[in-house]
């Protein structure tokens, strides 16, 4: 063998050995089913009929600067219910929880209890069941395929439930739902993965997307066909849209891209320039709020045949110069602290 | 007599064969020279970035900055669009040019081969030496940045490395198909050739269809990072079809590739003495 077969080979060697080490990862590892798009392997047990699924990448989140700046407990934005959940269960949301997968139908949909969630994470499984089975009146359980379901409200109309599918992956919503997609991960059942059509949208998502969501076309069905025009004068009717892709970040700064795709290239056209009306409407407004002059440029919208795309880059500065403005002390009024 | 066929020097090996043989010749040339171990510089610097990142900066940079988003940028901003178009551009460029220059084309034309079969062979030299270079580099890349917070990003990331794989691979198919084409067509093809890498491609951060009538577009959008841009591409930056990437970038490699080879087959060569 030439020196020069030598190198390629022992090239080849280790990227296949690179290759192998991967995949078994893929197959062996915790999260050994595949992501589709942002969204989990662990996730694909949500109910093949859904209309929209969203999500957010709770660690992501959590490392933000948004959320250090508005929700952390140093930022006095942290929900008082998170620490009341970590003294009864252990859990502290923004430590152990990894992901939320939600999916459903929009309100008024025939199959609204159809509504789930889906949080991977690390959960003290009996901490958490201890706490349900003792704090909550009117749970109940039973078991399905060896998987214990809390049922909360058993019998009545908008019954739910909440399950341990195993121990990364806790599902609630719908008892409706959370059954199915228990008896759909043990017995091979219909799931996300018989829906093509959130499966392609889902495709399309930037895997690293901080926060994302996708709808097909008939999430669109309840929605109103014309809207009031910027100003009030007279009604706009909407294109029909065929799906909707949503996919934002926080850092640098909050990113949001939503992709519309609608039934032709003229609809495309008639729906940018309705998005960029409302837009223009905001920069008006600036004369009160110098402000929204800075969000609406902002934002841009663009058509590419028959999709809608509308980008949104708001840096941490102006997002600070929308929040609403501390009223003034009244003179000689003392400070809080000053007491 | 000997028991040995006797061999018919009159007559060109055949397309594969004579092609087998120049690869064999210029693989051992291309891995073990000095082009090779400047561009091994360039195409490895990510490990050293990943060895840093790993030993150094882990602890000091802000936990937000993760090994995967950081292995997407070094995909996305330093391999696809800046490294491995200028290996392309070096390796490509000089497959026949340094035989000219040199003037051992002469010698390469004396031998039963046919002129397709030194222009493929070295092709595929070319091929395997670069992918030699950055394969390994991207496998370990990957590895060091990805398990840097413990191994439970692989899993989830596992669909990126193969496919940056293959995307490194078509990006030295398409740039070397045309820098080929600028090696046999053109006189001084370096000049041009970073014309096109620094100046044409730019169109791919413009509106419209103008992206299309670049490379850089169509392999941008076959890799699934999507690192922040600035500027233009912040605004305009888009992301072809998948299948239509495939097939322009299929359609531009037999365009070029085709053009070199009839270039190179026709054209004659005068040695300046």
């Amino acid at each position: 063998m030439t020196r020069g077969r030598t190198v390629v080979s022992a090239a080849a060697a280790l990227v296949a050995a690179g290759g192998a080490i991967a995949l078994s990862a893929l197959f062996l590892g915790p999260s050994a089913k595949a992501a589709v798009g942002p969204m989990p392997g662990d996730a694909l047990l949500l109910p093949a009929d859904a209309k929209f699924v969203g999500g957010i990448d709770v660690k992501r989140f959590v490392q933000s600067q948004f959320y250090v700046k508005y929700a952390s407990p140093q930022a006095k934005g942290r929900p008082e219910t998170f620490r009341e959940l970590e003294e009864k269960t252990g859990l502290n949301p923004e430590r152990d929880i990894d992901q939320v997968v939600f999916a459903g139908t929009p309100p008024g949909g025939a199959a609204r209890e159809n509504a789930i969630v889906v949080a991977i994470g690390r959960f003290d499984r009996a901490k958490i069941s201890r706490t349900i089975e003792t704090e909550k009146k009117g749970v109940t359980s039973k078991s399905v395929q060896g998987v214990t379901l809390y049922l909360f409200d058993e019998g009545q109309r908008g019954a739910s439930a909440l399950a341990f599918v195993d121990d990364r992956t806790l599902v609630m919503g719908s008892q409706a739902a959370v059954e199915a997609a228990i008896l759909s991960q043990s017995q091979g059942g219909k799931t996300l993965k018989q829906n093509a059509s959130i499966m392609a949208l889902l495709e399309k998502v930037r895997p690293d997307a901080t926060f994302w969501a996708v709808g097909d076309q008939s999430l669109f069905q309840n929605m109103p066909k014309n809207v009031p025009g910027p100003g009030g004068s007279g009604q706009i009717t909407l294109p029909g849209l065929r799906s909707l892709t949503v996919a934002g970040d926080m850092d640098p700064a909050v990113a949001l891209e939503i992709t519309g795709e609608t039934i032709d290239d003229a609809a495309a056209k008639n729906l940018a320039d309705v998005v960029r009306g409302f837009v223009a409407l905001a920069a008006l407004q600036s004369g009160q709020r110098p402000e929204l002059k800075e969000l609406a440029s902002a934002i841009s919208v663009t058509t590419e045949a028959n999709q809608v795309r509308v980008n949104a880059r708001v840096p941490y500065e102006l997002l600070d110069a929308l929040q609403p403005k501390p009223k003034t002390r009244t003179q000689g009024a003392e400070p809080e602290a000053g007491k | 007599m000997s028991g040995r066929p006797e061999t018919d020097t009159s007559r060109p090996l055949g397309l594969l064969a004579g092609a087998r043989g120049v690869f064999d010749v210029a693989l051992d040339a291309m891995v073990w020279s000095r082009r090779s171990l400047l561009m091994a510089a360039l195409l490895l610097l990510p490990i050293l970035f990943a060895l840093l990142y790993r030993f150094v900066l882990l602890a000091k940079l802000p936990a937000q900055l993760r090994g995967v988003d950081l292995y997407g940028v070094i995909v996305a901003l330093y391999y696809v669009r800046n490294a491995l178009p200028l290996a392309a551009l070096f390796y490509a460029v000089s497959l026949i040019a340094d035989e000219v220059e040199d003037k051992t084309i002469t010698y390469l034309f004396t031998r039963p081969i046919t002129r397709a079969s030194i222009l493929l062979g070295k092709f595929a030299a070319y091929l395997a030496t670069t992918l030699t270079l950055t394969l390994p580099s991207l496998v370990i890349t990957f590895f060091l940045l990805l398990t840097a917070r413990g191994f439970g990003d692989v899993a989830g990331s596992v669909h990126h490395l193969f496919r940056d794989a293959g995307v490194v691979a078509l990006t030295f198919l398409a740039y070397g198909a045309l820098f080929t084409l600028f090696g046999v067509a053109l006189r001084r093809p370096v000049i041009p050739g970073l014309l096109f890498l620094f100046v044409w491609e730019l169109l791919a951060l413009l509106p419209g269809y103008l992206p299309r009538l670049t490379l850089t577009a169509y392999l941008r959008s076959l890799i699934l990072h999507r690192p922040p841009d600035e500027n233009l591409a912040e605004v305009f930056g888009q992301v072809l079809p998948v299948a239509t990437s495939l097939e322009a970038i299929a359609g531009m490699v037999v365009l070029f590739l085709g053009a070199a080879l009839w270039i190179f087959v026709h054209k004659e060569y005068v040695l300046e003495q």
